[in-house]
């Protein structure tokens, strides 16, 4: 899929990448982090013109992630009959509004693989819009600008690059894994004492 | 919460524990080798370089690309390849032998390394620090 994706860039450049950055804005997995790197090392070679290709590029993704936090706005009216108001979906929201900014953020450019839940849990816990467009800019610009840029300035390593960049995502999305893992089961923990302690006390 | 479900739960966030340390330790490796590999190597300088590695050339690239990439004309590669410029531009290398090498995997991307490799121009042979020669009077 990348190298037919690679071929096709280099053939109609920009307009193409923006259309893929769209369609994975929109959570369809294609190797959209691959291509903004490439597309920086072909801007050095003068294959795309760098300036407008980075616009388009931050245009289509923005608007794809606007389309996807759209829909988890618009479908939730089932997910918040059934669970609004219950003592989990509220912590849930809670937990959002706490860390929402950073997860749309780091999601865009960092752990990518988590971008689209993040954008339909933006939508569904209706998570202001504006926020949710201001992170999601920042975070893009970094995506683009700076694995753009990774790749302009490594030129034809533009693969060593990615190879990099590719595998610390997913030691991060470890990292983000193990955390939350960690701590529910602390937080269960604490609670189950608790109750125990209560038990015993009554 | 029925204990069932809190049961479940706390299996639940144990697993994303454990799945979280094996991520970490899988890409972790492959980052910490992929680094090794990214440390040895400095980025090129920003001024108009060209290539000069041919074995960098993939399968993926069409041939006006490598042209733009190492500096060979087009035709010279087309040539080599003994087929026709129209209506090839757009496609890849692998496409290109899909289409007209079929029965010889990877030809054509050898041919097309092979030229690019002979229009290189020859290394530069780095030279003791001898004496300073001579000014030449006019």
């Amino acid at each position: 899929m990348s190298d037919f994706l690679l071929t096709q860039v280099i053939n109609y450049g920009a307009p193409l990448l923006g259309i893929i950055l769209f369609v994975g804005g929109l959570g369809v997995p294609l190797p959209c982090t691959v291509l903004v790197i490439a597309a920086g090392a072909f801007a050095r070679q003068g294959i795309l013109p760098w300036y407008s290709t980075a616009m388009v590029g931050i245009i289509s993704v923005v608007i794809g992630d606007a389309l996807s936090y759209s829909l988890g706005y618009f479908a939730s009216g089932y997910v918040l009959k059934r669970f609004s108001g219950t003592p989990r979906w509220i912590e849930a929201e809670n937990t959002f509004q706490k860390w929402g900014p950073l997860s749309i953020f780091f999601s865009r450019f960092l752990v990518t693989a988590i971008a689209l839940p993040v954008n339909l849990l933006s939508g569904t816990t209706r998570y202001p819009f504006q926020k949710f467009f201001f992170y999601d800019i920042l975070g893009e610009i970094v995506w683009v600008f700076g694995y753009g840029g990774l790749g302009y300035l490594f030129g034809s390593q533009w693969e060593m690059v990615n190879e990099f960049l590719s595998n610390f995502g997913g030691a991060v999305l470890g990292a983000v894994f193990l955390f939350i893992g960690i701590r529910q089961t602390l937080k269960w923990q604490a609670k189950r004492n608790s109750q125990k302690t209560l038990n015993t006390e009554s | 919460m029925p204990k069932q479900n809190q049961k479940r739960l706390r299996v639940l966030f144990i697993a994303l524990s454990f799945l979280g340390a094996l991520l970490i330790l899988f890409f972790g490796l492959r980052t910490f080798r992929a680094f090794k590999r990214f440390e040895g190597h400095q980025p090129p300088p920003i001024s108009g370089e060209l290539a000069t590695n041919a074995e960098d050339i993939e399968d993926w690239m069409t041939i006006p690309f490598i042209s733009r990439s190492y500096g060979v004309p087009p035709e010279i590669l087309f040539d080599a390849l003994a087929i026709p410029a129209n209506e090839n531009h757009k496609k890849s290398l692998k496409q290109l032998n899909d289409e007209y090498y079929p029965k010889a995997d990877g030809y054509v991307i050898s041919v097309v390394k092979a030229t690019v490799q002979a229009h290189q121009p020859p290394p530069i042979p780095d030279l003791p620090n001898g004496p300073n020669p001579p000014e030449t009077t006019p």
